[in-house]
């Protein structure tokens, strides 16, 4: 488990002060893959320096099982750093390197010893599927398998905690959907915490469990991916499933987003709403796809026939949440 | 018959087959000082090189001032032409070795030229490395050693022979400049033979020696820089 605790980050030019980071609290279980998202210049790639132990904070500290690692320097540092993978964008892999070898640097970096070296790689290749090419050199593989290698090299120290800085932006789907899954089935089979530093909402949409919103310097929301989806006033939410609903036709009296709260929800939910309740339903647009968390969805409909208040019951019986958005004011007779 | 002044103002043209012995050693000579330099020029303006780099803003320790006083003294190397800078330092030239002329006083004035040029090609060649390699230095656990000598030196491996390429071949330039001041070598024989005894045989020939040394120089820098680079 990492915490991020009051972590503040400062930097001093000649226009003065500028404060980057104004405290971020954050923490990220084993096992738990949390995104970062925001707006560029939103604080992102200091945090991201920051866990990576690149940069030092100005205060506060990031503990990773208990242990504090921040303001460690020289040897110490360079040890404790192996608890922390770092995954870069667009790999990073040394261009003189094979695979095997870019793969072994953090190894050869810590002295392991050329027998046990040549075994971790061996495993890690495998676990990235790349056994194939341990004597190709990254000019000769694709986006998508040179990220894997980073991945692998990330790994070779046997990290508690795995961070991401946009290892996916530039990747074509297909690439992106081969790290994610492997990214996937790390936190899976070795209980990896993953901090994702993105902007890609796509991505977060397919792995994350817990979403962090940075914006300027602090985390402006933060919680469980389905939770901010299911939430009608979280930007976070909106941004991740964005709803893009038509107008309210007329001959409806009201519109309502409705949110999915589990994956208990039955599918065919409107169709009920209109025969089991007589309620007409106007489907105005949304976004419904499977996570493996359960079902994430966002729909806007136009309901006519009963008062919100009771729409509003029926469908929180069965796991989901409405809010009311548009409603037509009644005419005033002459 | 010959009048007395003729041969000193016309000359008389060294025979075909009496050029090589003379053309030999001095090219041997010209090896000598540029090997010589080289050895010195790459070990230390190498370190200036990655010294350079390394105090700069994205350099494993950034230290502005140091930078700044290292990038004047490479300025100041670079900025004198060579016949000036060879004149100019001839009182350190003699205390370092005792003498004004022949190989060791001409690898003076070639070393201290030839390092803050070398200094330049290395810091450019790592500048043109990928800027995250730092980072993965760091993360990889790499210490300064290690980062320097994997994520740098190696990585950028086939720059450097191109430069040692270009500065070899800038040290037989001033190799030849350096003969006039009774350097030996090819330029020596080029001055007292060609051009102050008229001698067109000897011109002739320090000037196919030194064009075929050029050529055969860049294409074995280019080969090695081809074998080093990585698809």
């Amino acid at each position: 488990m990492i915490e991020i605790e009051n972590l503040h980050k400062h930097y001093d030019s000649a226009q003065g002060r500028v404060e980057v980071l104004k405290g971020i609290n954050l923490s990220v279980e084993s096992g738990s893959i949390t995104a970062v998202v925001g707006p560029s210049g939103a604080g992102k790639s200091t945090l991201s320096h920051c866990i990576s132990l690149l940069e030092k904070p100005s205060s506060g500290q990031i503990l990773i099982d208990g242990k504090n690692l921040t303001n460690l320097s020289g040897k110490k540092l360079r040890a404790e750093r192996r608890a922390i993978g770092t995954i870069f964008q667009n790999s990073a892999l040394l261009r003189r390197m094979t695979v095997a070898e870019n793969i072994a640097l953090p190894l050869r970096n810590l002295g392991v010893v050329h027998e046990q070296m040549t075994s971790r790689v061996a495993e890690l290749l495998d676990r990235v599927g790349l056994l194939d090419r341990a004597n190709s050199y990254p000019g000769q593989l694709s986006g998508g398998q040179r990220q894997r290698v980073g991945i692998a090299r990330a790994l070779a120290l046997r990290p508690r905690l795995l961070l991401s800085d946009e290892s996916t932006s530039g990747l074509d789907p297909e690439s992106t959907q081969q790290v994610l899954t492997l990214l996937e089935s790390l936190r899976t089979d070795l209980g990896l915490a993953i901090i994702l530093i993105t902007h890609e909402m796509d991505v977060v949409r397919h792995v994350a469990d817990n979403v962090a919103q940075l914006d300027g310097g602090r985390i402006a929301e933060y919680g469980k991916l389905h939770e901010l989806v299911a939430n009608p006033s979280s930007e976070a939410g909106s941004k991740l499933l964005p709803l893009r609903a038509e107008e309210l036709p007329a001959g409806f009296s009201y519109s309502m987003t409705v949110a999915y709260l589990n994956d208990r929800v039955d599918p065919a939910w409107i169709s009920r709403l209109g025969i089991e309740h007589g309620i007409r339903v106007a489907l105005l647009g949304g976004s419904v796809e499977a996570h493996h968390d359960g079902t994430l969805g966002r729909v806007s409909i136009g309901v006519d026939g009963a008062l919100p208040e009771r729409v509003t019951q029926i469908l929180a019986s069965w796991g989901l949440r409405a809010t009311v958005e548009e409603q037509v004011r009644e005419e005033v007779g002459v | 018959m010959r009048l007395p002044f003729e041969s000193a103002a016309v000359g008389t043209d060294t025979p075909w087959n009496e050029l090589l012995a003379l053309l030999l050693p001095a090219y041997g000579q010209t090896w000598a000082m540029v090997g010589i330099v080289m050895a010195l020029v790459i070990s230390i303006g190498g370190l200036m090189g990655i010294a350079l780099y390394n105090t700069d803003r994205h350099g494993l320790f950034p230290r502005p001032k140091v930078h700044g006083v290292l990038s004047w003294i490479a300025n100041m190397g670079r900025s004198l032409p060579f016949l000036v800078l060879m004149a100019a330092i001839i009182p350190f030239t003699k205390w370092i070795t005792g003498t004004t002329i022949g190989i060791a006083a001409a690898a003076v004035p070639m070393t201290i030229a030839g390092i803050p040029f070398f200094a330049r090609l290395v810091q450019n060649a790592l500048n043109d490395l990928p800027k995250e390699n730092l980072a993965v230095g760091l993360v990889t656990g790499g210490s300064a050693t290690q980062i320097i000598g994997s994520t740098q030196i190696r990585e950028a491996l086939p720059a450097l022979a191109s430069a040692i390429t270009l500065n070899t071949i800038s040290m037989i330039e001033y190799s030849a400049i350096a003969g006039t001041i009774g350097a030996g070598g090819i330029g020596y024989l080029a001055v007292t033979y060609g051009y102050q005894r008229f001698d067109m045989n000897v011109m002739l020939a320090t000037i196919v020696a030194l064009i075929l040394t050029v050529q055969i120089v860049q294409f074995l820098g280019d080969r090695i820089a081809h074998a080093l680079a990585r698809p």
